[in-house]
């Protein structure tokens, strides 16, 4: 049993306060919850705890400054649980700080790490290589194959599958550095950007397009051309429609995914003297202020 | 399982009002009893230790203590994210295994 005044790293002298600060800082040192990866935390805290048991009370310590009881004869500190030995999934579930096992996460974590293992040192795969490409967003959308030269001449063409994302990196096994030693090459990791379209947005699957239409479109509904990722559709756009109003082409959008229209009504800005006219003459069969949920 | 009241008798320093409290800013999460009250189980008792200790045993500032939570509770979530990690490394054919493992011993 360890001198409790050594366990603590105070001595004999050391004033109540002294002793509770000592303890203290070491308590936060060596408390197991705060150490889950060290098993030896539990016997160190254990000690302190033991020591502070003893110290920390002003008849116990004297007896022993005394001699009449040793360091174990204090032996107080009971058996515990701590809150680390509870740190499996199903218990530990309501304490997470996140989602339970994120497999990116993991993957974020690992990925480099792994990879870089095994482009270093003897290793005898080749180590992988990073390119860039920029695409523009129907090659994505629909899916391309584009060219790429790599900085000692080599070409690589790259198949964008449908629906790429910006910045996703596609990887081209067996593409990168040479291997050592006769080992396998690494591959060609490609971050493909994506250029955005002028017209079209997207929206997971989905594209969202702004179609701009005329007010007699609008009032009295038409048939109009409207551009797709894959060409222009024909789509009716029904009478009484407003700016806002959402329109649905059912599969025009990426793998599946639909094109959304959403309509915006657009009023003369030339002179139009006859529709000046029939409006001040106008007298609405519905009241309607649209801007009625202003504050 | 343990009501409030037996969990307070627990620890000598503890009383019903800083027990309650701490469940209110969610330190301790009990279960929700089926008439009213709290429901605390083994890994319940274990965090009012741990948050006991932090507090009476450690000092630590009251407005601290989520700090020093939130990050344990990382530490954690990652302990058992790299327990799962070992666990399927240990399922795969003995020469990835051994493969993963050298590659770790090199880093």
């Amino acid at each position: 049993m360890k001198d409790p005044y050594e366990t603590l790293g105070v001595d004999r002298t050391a004033s109540e306060a002294a002793i509770r600060s000592a303890y203290r800082k070491l308590a936060k040192r060596h408390h197991p919850d705060l150490n889950p990866g060290k098993p030896e935390a539990a016997d160190a805290f254990k000690d302190i705890a033991n020591a502070y048991a003893l110290l920390s009370d002003a008849d116990k310590r004297a007896r022993f400054d005394r001699g009449e009881i040793d360091a174990s004869g204090a032996e107080v500190a009971p058996e515990r649980p701590f809150y680390r030995d509870f740190n499996d999934a199903a218990r530990h579930a309501r304490y997470g700080a996140g989602p339970e096992f994120d497999p990116d996460d993991l993957e974020s974590l690992f990925g480099h790490a792994f990879r870089d293992q095994f482009s270093r040192g003897s290793a005898m795969r080749g180590a992988d290589a990073h390119y860039t490409l920029t695409v523009d967003f129907l090659d994505a959308a629909n899916g391309a194959v584009r060219r790429l030269t790599l900085p000692d001449g080599r070409t690589l063409d790259v198949t964008i599958p449908a629906g790429h994302r910006d910045g996703q990196v596609l990887r081209l096994k067996g593409q990168g550095m040479p291997g050592i030693g006769g080992g396998p090459p690494g591959d060609a990791l490609i971050a493909v950007a994506v250029r955005p379209h002028k017209l079209f947005r997207r929206d997971g699957n989905d594209i969202v397009l702004e179609l701009p239409v005329t007010l007699q479109e609008a009032v009295l509904g038409a048939k109009v051309e409207v551009p797709t990722i894959k060409g222009p559709v024909s789509l009716r756009i029904p009478a009484k429609s407003t700016t806002g109003k959402r329109l649905m082409l059912r599969g025009r959008g990426i793998v599946g995914g639909h094109q959304y229209v959403d309509l915006k009504v657009m009023t003369p800005t030339q002179d139009e003297p006859e529709l000046a006219a029939f409006l001040e003459g106008w007298k609405p069969r519905h009241r309607f202020n649209p801007r009625g949920g202003l504050p | 399982m343990m009501r409030l009241d037996a969990v307070v008798a627990l620890f000598p320093d503890l009383d019903a009002v800083e027990l309650s409290a701490w469940i209110e800013r969610r330190w301790v999460r009990p279960d929700q009893a089926s008439g009213n009250g709290w429901v605390f189980t083994e890994i319940d008792i274990a965090r009012v230790r741990l948050v006991r200790d932090l507090r009476h045993e450690m000092d630590i500032a009251e407005d601290t203590i989520p700090l020093v939570l939130a990050l344990m509770d990382q530490v954690y979530d990652l302990r058992r994210t790299l327990a799962a990690m070992a666990r399927a490394i240990e399922d795969q054919p003995p020469d990835i295994r051994d493969a993963v493992l050298a590659a770790l011993r090199r880093g």
